[in-house]
Protein backbone atom coordinates (compact mmCIF):
# COMPACT_ATOMS: atom_id res chain seq x y z
CA UNK A 1 0.00 0.00 0.00
CA UNK A 2 1.39 3.41 -0.92
CA UNK A 3 2.05 5.74 1.78
CA UNK A 4 0.87 9.37 1.65
CA UNK A 5 4.41 10.97 0.19
CA UNK A 6 4.61 8.61 -2.25
CA UNK A 7 0.79 9.19 -3.17
CA UNK A 8 1.61 12.98 -3.22
CA UNK A 9 4.85 12.23 -5.56
CA UNK A 10 3.09 10.24 -7.74
CA UNK A 11 -0.23 12.83 -8.23
CA UNK A 12 2.79 15.53 -8.78
CA UNK A 13 4.70 13.06 -11.68
CA UNK A 14 1.41 12.36 -12.85
CA UNK A 15 0.53 16.24 -13.03
CA UNK A 16 3.75 16.72 -14.66
CA UNK A 17 3.43 14.10 -17.47
CA UNK A 18 -0.05 15.20 -18.81
CA UNK A 19 1.55 19.13 -18.58
CA UNK A 20 4.66 18.12 -20.72
CA UNK A 21 2.48 16.20 -23.02
CA UNK A 22 -0.15 19.00 -23.08
CA UNK A 23 2.84 21.67 -24.37
CA UNK A 24 3.79 19.19 -26.59
CA UNK A 25 0.54 18.92 -28.06
CA UNK A 26 0.34 22.57 -28.27
CA UNK A 27 3.73 22.65 -29.89
CA UNK A 28 2.85 20.31 -32.70
CA UNK A 29 -0.12 22.75 -33.68
CA UNK A 30 1.68 25.39 -33.60
CA UNK A 31 4.69 24.32 -36.06
CA UNK A 32 1.93 22.46 -38.06
CA UNK A 33 0.64 26.46 -38.59
CA UNK A 34 3.96 27.49 -39.18
CA UNK A 35 4.25 24.67 -41.82
CA UNK A 36 0.93 25.67 -43.59
CA UNK A 37 0.73 29.42 -43.05
CA UNK A 38 4.39 31.07 -42.17
CA UNK A 39 6.27 28.72 -44.74
CA UNK A 40 6.04 29.69 -48.55
CA UNK A 41 5.68 26.99 -50.68
CA UNK A 42 9.18 25.88 -52.29
CA UNK A 43 9.18 26.55 -56.03
CA UNK A 44 10.38 23.47 -57.78
CA UNK A 45 9.39 21.12 -55.32
CA UNK A 46 5.37 22.80 -54.10
CA UNK A 47 3.82 21.49 -51.27
CA UNK A 48 5.26 18.18 -50.67
CA UNK A 49 8.47 20.15 -49.80
CA UNK A 50 6.49 20.97 -46.53
CA UNK A 51 6.91 16.81 -45.27
CA UNK A 52 10.72 17.63 -44.99
CA UNK A 53 9.72 20.20 -41.54
CA UNK A 54 8.60 17.06 -39.70
CA UNK A 55 10.84 14.19 -42.09
CA UNK A 56 14.30 16.34 -40.97
CA UNK A 57 13.74 16.30 -37.40
CA UNK A 58 12.26 13.09 -36.90
CA UNK A 59 15.41 11.53 -39.24
CA UNK A 60 17.35 13.46 -36.37
CA UNK A 61 16.06 12.06 -33.50
CA UNK A 62 16.00 8.61 -34.85
CA UNK A 63 20.19 8.57 -34.48
CA UNK A 64 19.46 10.29 -31.25
CA UNK A 65 17.28 7.23 -29.80
CA UNK A 66 19.50 4.91 -31.48
CA UNK A 67 22.50 6.55 -29.75
CA UNK A 68 20.63 5.93 -26.15
CA UNK A 69 20.10 2.71 -27.30
CA UNK A 70 24.04 2.28 -27.86
CA UNK A 71 24.94 4.10 -24.76
CA UNK A 72 22.28 2.15 -22.06
CA UNK A 73 23.53 -1.29 -23.67
CA UNK A 74 26.89 -0.41 -23.26
CA UNK A 75 25.99 0.97 -19.74
CA UNK A 76 24.06 -2.34 -19.12
CA UNK A 77 26.88 -4.27 -20.10
CA UNK A 78 29.13 -2.69 -17.97
CA UNK A 79 27.31 -2.02 -14.43
CA UNK A 80 24.97 -5.17 -15.22
CA UNK A 81 22.33 -3.01 -14.00
CA UNK A 82 18.47 -3.78 -15.29
CA UNK A 83 17.60 -0.61 -15.25
CA UNK A 84 19.91 0.61 -18.31
CA UNK A 85 18.39 -2.52 -19.93
CA UNK A 86 15.11 -1.32 -19.45
CA UNK A 87 16.24 2.10 -21.06
CA UNK A 88 17.75 0.19 -24.13
CA UNK A 89 14.52 -1.64 -24.95
CA UNK A 90 12.50 1.70 -24.03
CA UNK A 91 14.90 3.40 -26.54
CA UNK A 92 14.96 0.52 -29.55
CA UNK A 93 11.34 0.74 -29.19
CA UNK A 94 10.70 4.68 -29.94
CA UNK A 95 13.73 4.04 -32.41
CA UNK A 96 12.03 2.01 -34.62
CA UNK A 97 8.63 4.20 -34.26
CA UNK A 98 10.89 7.07 -35.61
CA UNK A 99 12.71 4.99 -38.16
CA UNK A 100 8.93 4.06 -39.40
CA UNK A 101 7.92 7.84 -39.43
CA UNK A 102 11.22 8.58 -41.44
CA UNK A 103 10.30 5.86 -43.88
CA UNK A 104 6.63 6.70 -43.84
CA UNK A 105 7.05 10.73 -44.67
CA UNK A 106 10.04 10.05 -46.95
CA UNK A 107 7.87 7.46 -48.81
CA UNK A 108 5.51 10.11 -49.49
CA UNK A 109 7.38 12.80 -50.22
CA UNK A 110 9.14 10.12 -53.00
CA UNK A 111 4.98 9.80 -54.34
CA UNK A 112 4.63 13.55 -54.83
CA UNK A 113 7.61 14.42 -56.44
CA UNK A 114 8.38 11.38 -58.50
CA UNK A 115 5.15 9.58 -59.05
CA UNK A 116 6.70 6.48 -57.24
CA UNK A 117 6.14 5.16 -53.90
CA UNK A 118 9.82 3.30 -53.60
CA UNK A 119 12.76 3.50 -55.52
CA UNK A 120 16.63 2.49 -54.31
CA UNK A 121 18.05 5.27 -53.82
CA UNK A 122 20.49 5.49 -50.93
CA UNK A 123 18.32 7.49 -48.66
CA UNK A 124 15.26 5.40 -48.65
CA UNK A 125 17.48 2.26 -48.84
CA UNK A 126 19.19 4.15 -45.49
CA UNK A 127 15.73 4.22 -44.06
CA UNK A 128 14.72 0.66 -44.52
CA UNK A 129 18.06 -0.89 -43.46
CA UNK A 130 17.66 1.62 -40.06
CA UNK A 131 14.14 0.41 -39.71
CA UNK A 132 14.79 -3.20 -40.04
CA UNK A 133 17.87 -3.09 -37.24
CA UNK A 134 15.79 -2.06 -34.94
CA UNK A 135 12.41 -3.44 -35.76
CA UNK A 136 14.50 -6.36 -35.18
CA UNK A 137 15.42 -5.63 -31.54
CA UNK A 138 12.26 -5.84 -29.58
CA UNK A 139 11.26 -8.93 -31.63
CA UNK A 140 15.03 -10.32 -30.41
CA UNK A 141 13.92 -9.65 -26.78
CA UNK A 142 10.63 -11.62 -26.61
CA UNK A 143 12.10 -14.46 -28.21
CA UNK A 144 14.96 -15.04 -25.50
CA UNK A 145 13.02 -16.53 -22.24
CA UNK A 146 15.88 -16.43 -19.77
CA UNK A 147 16.09 -12.02 -18.58
CA UNK A 148 19.53 -11.96 -18.08
CA UNK A 149 20.13 -13.53 -21.18
CA UNK A 150 17.80 -11.62 -22.77
CA UNK A 151 19.61 -8.34 -21.28
CA UNK A 152 23.07 -9.33 -22.44
CA UNK A 153 22.13 -10.46 -26.48
CA UNK A 154 19.75 -7.58 -26.44
CA UNK A 155 22.75 -5.16 -25.23
CA UNK A 156 25.35 -6.53 -27.63
CA UNK A 157 23.05 -6.55 -30.71
CA UNK A 158 22.46 -2.40 -29.63
CA UNK A 159 25.65 -2.17 -29.70
CA UNK A 160 26.63 -3.75 -32.93
CA UNK A 161 23.39 -2.06 -34.91
CA UNK A 162 24.73 1.54 -33.69
CA UNK A 163 27.95 0.66 -35.28
CA UNK A 164 26.41 -0.63 -38.45
CA UNK A 165 24.82 2.62 -38.91
CA UNK A 166 27.47 4.69 -40.49
CA UNK A 167 28.59 1.25 -42.32
CA UNK A 168 24.83 1.09 -44.17
CA UNK A 169 25.03 4.97 -45.06
CA UNK A 170 27.89 4.67 -46.29
CA UNK A 171 27.03 1.23 -48.36
CA UNK A 172 24.00 2.79 -49.81
CA UNK A 173 25.96 6.14 -51.31
CA UNK A 174 27.17 3.93 -53.96
CA UNK A 175 23.59 3.57 -55.22
CA UNK A 176 22.23 5.86 -57.94
CA UNK A 177 21.11 8.73 -56.46
CA UNK A 178 17.92 11.25 -57.77
CA UNK A 179 17.43 12.87 -54.56
CA UNK A 180 17.74 16.76 -54.82
CA UNK A 181 21.27 17.12 -53.33
CA UNK A 182 20.58 20.29 -51.86
CA UNK A 183 17.47 22.17 -51.17
CA UNK A 184 18.20 26.07 -50.68
CA UNK A 185 15.92 27.17 -47.49
CA UNK A 186 14.60 30.88 -47.03
CA UNK A 187 15.05 32.49 -44.04
CA UNK A 188 11.08 31.13 -42.90
CA UNK A 189 11.93 27.83 -44.49
CA UNK A 190 14.46 27.44 -42.26
CA UNK A 191 12.69 28.95 -38.67
CA UNK A 192 10.04 26.70 -39.31
CA UNK A 193 12.08 23.86 -39.82
CA UNK A 194 14.35 24.91 -36.18
CA UNK A 195 10.63 25.10 -34.89
CA UNK A 196 9.72 21.44 -35.95
CA UNK A 197 13.25 20.42 -33.77
CA UNK A 198 11.66 21.59 -30.37
CA UNK A 199 8.39 19.06 -30.51
CA UNK A 200 9.64 16.48 -32.02
CA UNK A 201 12.86 16.26 -29.27
CA UNK A 202 10.00 16.33 -26.90
CA UNK A 203 8.19 13.42 -28.31
CA UNK A 204 11.23 11.27 -28.15
CA UNK A 205 12.16 11.95 -24.97
CA UNK A 206 8.05 11.63 -23.14
CA UNK A 207 8.27 8.41 -25.59
CA UNK A 208 11.31 6.74 -24.29
CA UNK A 209 10.37 8.42 -20.58
CA UNK A 210 6.87 6.71 -20.55
CA UNK A 211 7.96 3.49 -22.18
CA UNK A 212 11.13 3.26 -20.09
CA UNK A 213 8.33 3.19 -16.65
CA UNK A 214 6.20 1.16 -18.33
CA UNK A 215 9.13 -1.25 -19.03
CA UNK A 216 10.20 -1.13 -15.06
CA UNK A 217 6.78 -1.31 -13.80
CA UNK A 218 6.22 -4.36 -16.16
CA UNK A 219 9.37 -6.16 -14.68
CA UNK A 220 8.38 -5.52 -11.50
CA UNK A 221 5.17 -6.75 -11.85
CA UNK A 222 6.50 -10.12 -13.06
CA UNK A 223 9.19 -10.36 -10.49
CA UNK A 224 6.30 -9.76 -7.96
CA UNK A 225 4.98 -12.44 -9.50
CA UNK A 226 7.50 -14.94 -10.09
CA UNK A 227 8.81 -14.20 -6.10
CA UNK A 228 7.00 -14.34 -3.00
CA UNK A 229 3.85 -12.05 -2.81
CA UNK A 230 4.95 -10.54 0.43
CA UNK A 231 8.53 -9.71 -1.15
CA UNK A 232 9.88 -6.81 -2.14
CA UNK A 233 11.14 -6.87 -6.23
CA UNK A 234 15.23 -7.42 -6.21
CA UNK A 235 15.44 -3.74 -8.09
CA UNK A 236 18.22 -1.86 -8.74
CA UNK A 237 16.20 0.64 -11.21
CA UNK A 238 15.01 4.16 -9.58
CA UNK A 239 11.76 3.56 -7.66
CA UNK A 240 8.43 3.72 -9.09
CA UNK A 241 5.27 4.26 -7.72
CA UNK A 242 2.28 2.82 -9.07
CA UNK A 243 0.69 6.21 -10.24
CA UNK A 244 4.22 7.64 -11.33
CA UNK A 245 4.39 7.28 -15.37
CA UNK A 246 4.05 9.74 -18.17
CA UNK A 247 0.13 9.88 -18.97
CA UNK A 248 -0.73 8.30 -22.05
CA UNK A 249 0.68 4.81 -21.87
CA UNK A 250 3.21 5.95 -25.07
CA UNK A 251 4.21 2.70 -25.23
CA UNK B 1 48.58 -21.56 -20.38
CA UNK B 2 49.70 -22.40 -24.02
CA UNK B 3 50.01 -19.13 -26.91
CA UNK B 4 47.00 -17.78 -28.14
CA UNK B 5 47.80 -19.63 -31.55
CA UNK B 6 48.37 -23.04 -30.97
CA UNK B 7 45.10 -22.37 -28.37
CA UNK B 8 43.14 -21.33 -31.62
CA UNK B 9 45.26 -24.20 -33.81
CA UNK B 10 43.92 -26.80 -31.31
CA UNK B 11 40.22 -25.70 -30.89
CA UNK B 12 39.83 -25.70 -34.80
CA UNK B 13 41.52 -28.97 -35.24
CA UNK B 14 38.79 -30.38 -33.18
CA UNK B 15 36.09 -28.25 -35.22
CA UNK B 16 37.47 -29.50 -38.64
CA UNK B 17 37.80 -33.08 -37.24
CA UNK B 18 34.23 -33.59 -36.14
CA UNK B 19 32.84 -31.95 -39.20
CA UNK B 20 35.61 -33.95 -41.68
CA UNK B 21 34.15 -37.46 -39.67
CA UNK B 22 30.43 -36.86 -40.07
CA UNK B 23 30.42 -34.23 -43.20
CA UNK B 24 27.10 -33.32 -41.90
CA UNK B 25 26.59 -29.74 -42.33
CA UNK B 26 28.81 -29.42 -45.54
CA UNK B 27 26.67 -31.91 -47.17
CA UNK B 28 23.61 -30.20 -45.59
CA UNK B 29 24.55 -26.50 -46.38
CA UNK B 30 25.71 -27.57 -49.96
CA UNK B 31 22.24 -29.10 -50.86
CA UNK B 32 20.64 -26.51 -49.47
CA UNK B 33 22.86 -24.07 -51.60
CA UNK B 34 22.06 -25.39 -54.52
CA UNK B 35 18.41 -26.20 -53.97
CA UNK B 36 18.50 -22.11 -53.59
CA UNK B 37 19.86 -21.76 -57.31
CA UNK B 38 17.35 -24.06 -58.41
CA UNK B 39 14.63 -22.08 -56.65
CA UNK B 40 15.75 -18.60 -58.07
CA UNK B 41 16.30 -19.81 -61.43
CA UNK B 42 12.81 -20.81 -61.95
CA UNK B 43 11.45 -17.80 -59.71
CA UNK B 44 13.44 -15.31 -62.46
CA UNK B 45 12.89 -17.20 -65.38
CA UNK B 46 15.21 -19.96 -66.60
CA UNK B 47 17.92 -19.72 -70.11
CA UNK B 48 18.18 -15.66 -69.45
CA UNK B 49 22.09 -15.67 -68.84
CA UNK B 50 23.27 -12.79 -65.77
CA UNK B 51 26.16 -10.72 -65.37
CA UNK B 52 28.62 -10.53 -62.46
CA UNK B 53 26.29 -7.79 -60.76
CA UNK B 54 23.06 -10.19 -60.84
CA UNK B 55 25.23 -12.56 -59.55
CA UNK B 56 26.47 -11.41 -56.46
CA UNK B 57 22.76 -10.59 -55.68
CA UNK B 58 21.78 -14.74 -56.65
CA UNK B 59 24.49 -16.04 -54.94
CA UNK B 60 24.20 -13.85 -51.61
CA UNK B 61 20.97 -15.48 -51.24
CA UNK B 62 22.10 -18.87 -51.30
CA UNK B 63 25.66 -17.52 -48.60
CA UNK B 64 23.06 -16.04 -46.14
CA UNK B 65 20.76 -18.93 -45.48
CA UNK B 66 23.67 -21.11 -45.30
CA UNK B 67 26.35 -19.47 -43.75
CA UNK B 68 23.32 -18.76 -40.66
CA UNK B 69 23.25 -22.74 -40.91
CA UNK B 70 26.81 -23.23 -40.51
CA UNK B 71 27.14 -20.97 -37.79
CA UNK B 72 24.38 -22.83 -36.10
CA UNK B 73 26.38 -26.12 -36.65
CA UNK B 74 29.49 -25.25 -35.35
CA UNK B 75 27.79 -23.76 -31.93
CA UNK B 76 25.54 -26.92 -31.69
CA UNK B 77 28.90 -28.66 -31.61
CA UNK B 78 29.55 -27.81 -28.49
CA UNK B 79 26.04 -27.74 -27.30
CA UNK B 80 26.01 -31.88 -27.24
CA UNK B 81 26.49 -33.40 -24.00
CA UNK B 82 27.35 -29.90 -22.09
CA UNK B 83 30.79 -29.13 -24.18
CA UNK B 84 30.61 -25.50 -23.86
CA UNK B 85 30.44 -26.41 -20.12
CA UNK B 86 33.83 -28.03 -20.15
CA UNK B 87 35.52 -25.92 -22.94
CA UNK B 88 34.97 -22.80 -20.81
CA UNK B 89 36.54 -24.84 -17.55
CA UNK B 90 39.60 -25.64 -19.52
CA UNK B 91 42.22 -23.28 -19.46
CA UNK B 92 41.21 -21.86 -23.02
CA UNK B 93 41.05 -17.86 -23.69
CA UNK B 94 37.31 -16.64 -24.83
CA UNK B 95 39.48 -14.54 -28.13
CA UNK B 96 40.94 -18.48 -29.05
CA UNK B 97 37.10 -20.22 -29.03
CA UNK B 98 35.85 -17.27 -30.70
CA UNK B 99 38.87 -17.28 -33.20
CA UNK B 100 38.68 -20.68 -34.00
CA UNK B 101 34.57 -20.36 -34.50
CA UNK B 102 34.99 -18.09 -37.04
CA UNK B 103 37.69 -19.58 -39.06
CA UNK B 104 35.47 -22.96 -39.17
CA UNK B 105 32.49 -20.85 -40.16
CA UNK B 106 34.70 -19.11 -43.27
CA UNK B 107 36.12 -22.62 -44.02
CA UNK B 108 32.70 -24.01 -44.35
CA UNK B 109 31.14 -20.93 -46.14
CA UNK B 110 34.34 -21.02 -48.46
CA UNK B 111 33.61 -24.84 -49.21
CA UNK B 112 29.96 -23.96 -49.92
CA UNK B 113 31.31 -21.32 -52.73
CA UNK B 114 33.20 -23.47 -54.22
CA UNK B 115 30.33 -25.56 -55.03
CA UNK B 116 27.42 -23.63 -55.25
CA UNK B 117 29.62 -20.56 -57.33
CA UNK B 118 30.29 -23.16 -59.85
CA UNK B 119 26.52 -24.74 -60.10
CA UNK B 120 25.39 -21.45 -60.57
CA UNK B 121 27.41 -19.84 -63.30
CA UNK B 122 26.53 -23.22 -65.22
CA UNK B 123 22.58 -22.41 -64.47
CA UNK B 124 22.53 -18.61 -65.00
CA UNK B 125 25.24 -18.46 -67.51
CA UNK B 126 27.04 -16.08 -64.92
CA UNK B 127 29.94 -14.32 -67.18
CA UNK B 128 32.44 -13.27 -64.47
CA UNK B 129 35.05 -13.43 -67.45
CA UNK B 130 35.50 -9.60 -67.51
CA UNK B 131 36.67 -9.28 -63.59
CA UNK B 132 37.26 -12.64 -62.07
CA UNK B 133 39.73 -11.98 -59.53
CA UNK B 134 37.44 -8.70 -58.80
CA UNK B 135 34.55 -11.03 -57.94
CA UNK B 136 36.42 -13.37 -55.62
CA UNK B 137 38.13 -11.00 -53.71
CA UNK B 138 34.65 -9.02 -52.76
CA UNK B 139 32.52 -11.93 -52.23
CA UNK B 140 35.12 -12.97 -49.71
CA UNK B 141 35.46 -9.79 -48.04
CA UNK B 142 32.01 -9.81 -47.53
CA UNK B 143 31.53 -13.57 -46.70
CA UNK B 144 34.24 -12.65 -43.40
CA UNK B 145 32.17 -9.70 -42.76
CA UNK B 146 29.16 -12.00 -41.92
CA UNK B 147 30.87 -14.90 -40.50
CA UNK B 148 32.31 -12.32 -37.75
CA UNK B 149 28.87 -11.46 -36.90
CA UNK B 150 27.30 -15.07 -37.26
CA UNK B 151 29.94 -16.57 -35.37
CA UNK B 152 29.13 -13.78 -32.32
CA UNK B 153 25.55 -14.14 -32.68
CA UNK B 154 25.50 -18.24 -32.71
CA UNK B 155 26.90 -18.11 -29.68
CA UNK B 156 24.75 -15.85 -28.35
CA UNK B 157 21.74 -17.25 -29.01
CA UNK B 158 23.08 -20.99 -28.90
CA UNK B 159 20.91 -21.62 -25.67
CA UNK B 160 17.75 -19.95 -26.82
CA UNK B 161 14.39 -22.21 -27.85
CA UNK B 162 14.24 -20.31 -31.38
CA UNK B 163 17.96 -20.41 -32.35
CA UNK B 164 17.70 -21.09 -36.15
CA UNK B 165 14.83 -18.33 -36.60
CA UNK B 166 16.52 -15.93 -34.35
CA UNK B 167 19.90 -15.70 -35.77
CA UNK B 168 18.57 -15.52 -39.03
CA UNK B 169 16.14 -12.52 -37.99
CA UNK B 170 19.73 -11.22 -35.82
CA UNK B 171 22.38 -11.91 -38.74
CA UNK B 172 20.33 -10.44 -41.85
CA UNK B 173 19.94 -7.00 -40.81
CA UNK B 174 23.23 -6.27 -39.19
CA UNK B 175 25.00 -7.86 -42.41
CA UNK B 176 22.70 -5.29 -44.42
CA UNK B 177 25.84 -3.32 -45.33
CA UNK B 178 28.09 -6.32 -46.49
CA UNK B 179 25.38 -7.04 -49.00
CA UNK B 180 25.01 -3.80 -50.45
CA UNK B 181 28.34 -3.33 -50.63
CA UNK B 182 29.42 -6.15 -52.48
CA UNK B 183 26.41 -5.66 -54.76
CA UNK B 184 27.30 -2.34 -55.86
CA UNK B 185 31.12 -2.50 -56.02
CA UNK B 186 30.14 -5.47 -58.41
CA UNK B 187 27.79 -3.15 -60.17
CA UNK B 188 30.41 -0.73 -60.19
CA UNK B 189 32.97 -2.93 -62.18
CA UNK B 190 30.28 -5.10 -64.22
CA UNK B 191 28.03 -2.44 -65.35
CA UNK B 192 30.12 0.89 -65.09
CA UNK B 193 33.90 -0.90 -66.14
CA UNK B 194 35.23 0.48 -62.79
CA UNK B 195 37.93 -0.59 -60.93
CA UNK B 196 37.23 -2.70 -57.76
CA UNK B 197 39.76 -0.51 -55.52
CA UNK B 198 37.63 1.87 -54.96
CA UNK B 199 36.00 3.66 -52.40
CA UNK B 200 33.37 0.59 -51.52
CA UNK B 201 36.32 -1.97 -51.06
CA UNK B 202 38.03 0.15 -48.93
CA UNK B 203 34.57 0.42 -46.70
CA UNK B 204 33.89 -3.29 -47.22
CA UNK B 205 37.29 -4.31 -45.69
CA UNK B 206 36.63 -1.17 -42.70
CA UNK B 207 33.20 -2.84 -42.21
CA UNK B 208 35.18 -6.36 -41.73
CA UNK B 209 37.74 -5.03 -39.51
CA UNK B 210 34.54 -3.00 -37.75
CA UNK B 211 32.65 -6.29 -37.49
CA UNK B 212 35.61 -8.59 -36.19
CA UNK B 213 37.05 -6.06 -33.52
CA UNK B 214 33.78 -5.42 -31.83
CA UNK B 215 32.79 -9.02 -31.85
CA UNK B 216 36.56 -10.15 -30.58
CA UNK B 217 35.84 -7.77 -27.63
CA UNK B 218 32.16 -8.98 -26.95
CA UNK B 219 32.26 -12.72 -27.69
CA UNK B 220 33.64 -12.94 -23.79
CA UNK B 221 29.97 -11.54 -22.50
CA UNK B 222 27.72 -14.14 -24.29
CA UNK B 223 29.24 -16.70 -23.41
CA UNK B 224 28.49 -15.91 -19.44
CA UNK B 225 26.11 -18.54 -18.27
Amino acid sequence: MSSPPNRTASSGTSLLGSAFWALTALLFVAVVAMAIWYAPVEKSMGLPQKIFYAHLPVAINTFVAAFVVFVASIGYLWQRQTWWDDLACAAGKVTALFCAIVLLTGMTWARSAWGIWWTWSPRLTFSLALLLLYVVYPMVRSSIESPQRRAVVSAIYGVVAFLDVPLVYLSVKLMPDMHPSSITLEPPMKQTLMAWFVPVTMMLVGLILATYRLNVATRQRNELDQNDPNAQPADSSPPLTSGARMSGGAS
Amino acid sequence: MMPLGQQILLLLGKDLRIEARGRHTVGVVIILGILIMVVLGLGLGAGRPVDGFGASAILWVAYLFGGVLCFERTMAWERHDDALAGLLAAPISRSAIYASKLIANIALMFTLAVVVTPVAIALFRFDLSEAPGSFALVMGLGMVGFASIGTLFAAAVSSSRLQGGLLAMLVFPLCLPVVILSTQVMRHVFEQHESVMGSGLATLAAGDVIYLAASWIVFELVLEP
